[in-house]
């Protein structure tokens, strides 16, 4: 859990390209994820165990050059990505996606 | 402006303003002049004269924002007289999907823990008087199981549909709908798919809401599958949710709130319905279940709260005949305090529309 409420919010959501999704928090943090660090970690229900939380779909199910052709954003609580394998059905929230960003200062946190 | 009233003895147009600029509006906490309240400004002759455009026609300190407005400006050197237009424009809350609802400025969801607590009552309640205010107010029943928001209304009609698109209904100034009826009128296009979240959808997307300032949605009881899909499918300006003070120390309302924070529905604030009991015969307040829990609840959560409904037989008896006690019998105490909490909720949504961020993915 970030410690400031606030960390988790948007203030800009940006697509650099069907590699990359970008966030920039309210609290000025950046994140960048490669498009498949995201879809491997999809929190839908063919995914991952709903009850136990572990892993239905594996890292090494899912290709490095796998593309994002869409985001939508989810009422005001959360992202959902088309993906070129056709998966749709996750729906990240963004204290989700704040938690998973892949940079090394929060990976150390 | 000012240098072509040098010479004359006239107040300048930069004097008004600058006078305005002392009247605050309290929910938003900024001076009337910086807001753009004030339109079409006109010094004539030591008159003065402005539209005073509000966010919320329901503006609960609308006279007092005036009549200070009216005192400043008579304290001017050289006015005689002062005339002041009220008007209102409800703003767009932000919506990240322009498409869908593009017409309708705000949405508001009336939620409770349990069931029977008045969600209906309140929201028919609310829709009316924010409508009897002079705003455009759609109201939509999302209850499927125990509709009784079309008996409130004295409408069951079943929706007429004009091609494509279903045709709310129109009762006591509002337009409705009710996905109960839409069951009734049983027509197989709007039967596919999981029912509640598909139901709802067709609700939202597939009525004709047009030009709407609040749209009302009457929830099911809890949370539940229409909840969640309210919360993923549109932007919801913000929740309202209702108790009693019987649930005890709000336990119940607790999930359904955490819901809405999860999926960051902002809570617009609680109402504490059948609080206390007016004895009809010598008006005396009669606080059953205890005094200011709700408040007192609200005011740990950092919730606004936003009034206490009496338990009051007329409140019913209106609902049973079909015509909500705010348009039926507006002056009586229980109209006066619904009233004042759809001002409130009103005020609670300019609020949010000139704070909240607006989401898009570029
Ligand atoms: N303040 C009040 N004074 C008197 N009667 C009231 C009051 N509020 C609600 N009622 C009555 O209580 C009953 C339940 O109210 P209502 O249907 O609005 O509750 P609800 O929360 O919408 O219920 P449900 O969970 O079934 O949707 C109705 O008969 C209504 O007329
Ligand atoms: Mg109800
Ligand atoms: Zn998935
Ligand atoms: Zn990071």
């Amino acid at each position: 859990m970030p410690l400031d409420p606030t960390a988790s919010m948007p203030v800009k959501i940006k697509k650099v390209s069907p590699a990359e999704l970008m966030i920039v928090w309210k609290d000025g943090h950046e994140s960048h994820y490669p498009s498949p660090v995201l879809r491997r970690e999809c929190p839908c229900a063919s995914c991952r165990d709903e009850m136990t939380g572990a892993r239905i779909l594996l890292p090494m199910h899912v290709p490095d050059n796998l593309e994002m052709r869409g985001v939508h954003i989810v009422g005001q609580y959360a992202l959902q990505f088309d993906w070129a394998d056709g998966h749709h059905t996750g729906i990240f929230s963004f204290d989700l996606l704040r938690a998973l960003c892949p940079c090394s200062y929060c990976r150390t946190q | 402006m000012a240098f072509w009233n040098k010479g004359e003895s006239g107040p300048s147009e930069d004097q008004v303003l600058g006078v305005l600029k002392k009247v605050l509006d309290p929910d938003l906490r900024k001076d009337i002049v910086t807001l753009g309240f004030i339109r079409n400004l006109k010094i004539e002759n030591g008159n003065v004269k402005f539209d005073l455009n509000l966010t919320t026609p329901a503006c609960p300190v609308k006279d007092q924002m005036r009549d200070q407005a009216v005192a400043l400006i008579k304290g001017v050197p050289g006015v005689s007289s002062v005339d002041v237009n009220m008007t209102a424009e409800v703003r767009q809350s932000p919506q990240s999907d322009k498409t869908s609802l593009k017409g309708v400025r705000n949405i508001i969801a009336v939620g409770s823990g349990k069931g029977g607590v008045g969600k209906s009552t309140i929201a028919v309640n609310i829709a009316a008087s924010l409508g009897a205010a002079g705003a455009r107010v759609g109201l939509l029943d999302a209850d499927i199981y125990g509709p009784t928001t079309p008996i409130m209304l004295g409408t069951d009609a079943a929706p007429q549909s004009n091609g494509s698109r279903i045709v709310p209904s129109r009762a006591a100034g509002l337009k409705f709908m009710s996905m109960g009826l839409i069951a009734k009128a049983d027509q197989p296009l709007i039967w596919r798919g999981p029912m509640a979240t598909k139901a709802l959808q067709q609700c939202l997307f597939d009525v004709d809401w047009g030009e709407l300032d609040y749209l009302v949605i009457d929830l099911p009881p809890g949370t539940g599958d229409v909840h969640l899909t309210l919360a993923q499918s549109i932007p919801l300006t913000g929740a309202v949710i209702v108790s009693t003070p019987q649930d005890v120390g709000w336990r119940i309302s607790m999930k359904t709130l955490r819901m809405f924070q999860q999926t960051r529905v902002p809570i617009l604030g609680i109402v504490e319905n059948m609080s206390y009991y007016i004895c009809p015969h010598c008006n005396e307040k009669d606080y059953i279940f205890g005094q200011s829990g709700g408040s007192r609840a609200a005011d740990q959560l950092g919730i606004p709260f936003l009034g206490e409904v009496p338990l009051d037989i007329a409140i019913r008896s209106q609902s049973d005949a079909g015509s909500p006690l705010v348009l039926h019998q507006p002056n009586s105490p229980s109209a006066k305090v619904l009233r004042e909490i759809a001002e409130k909720v009103a005020a609670q949504v300019s609020i949010r529309s000139f704070e909240a961020p607006v989401l898009e993915v570029e």
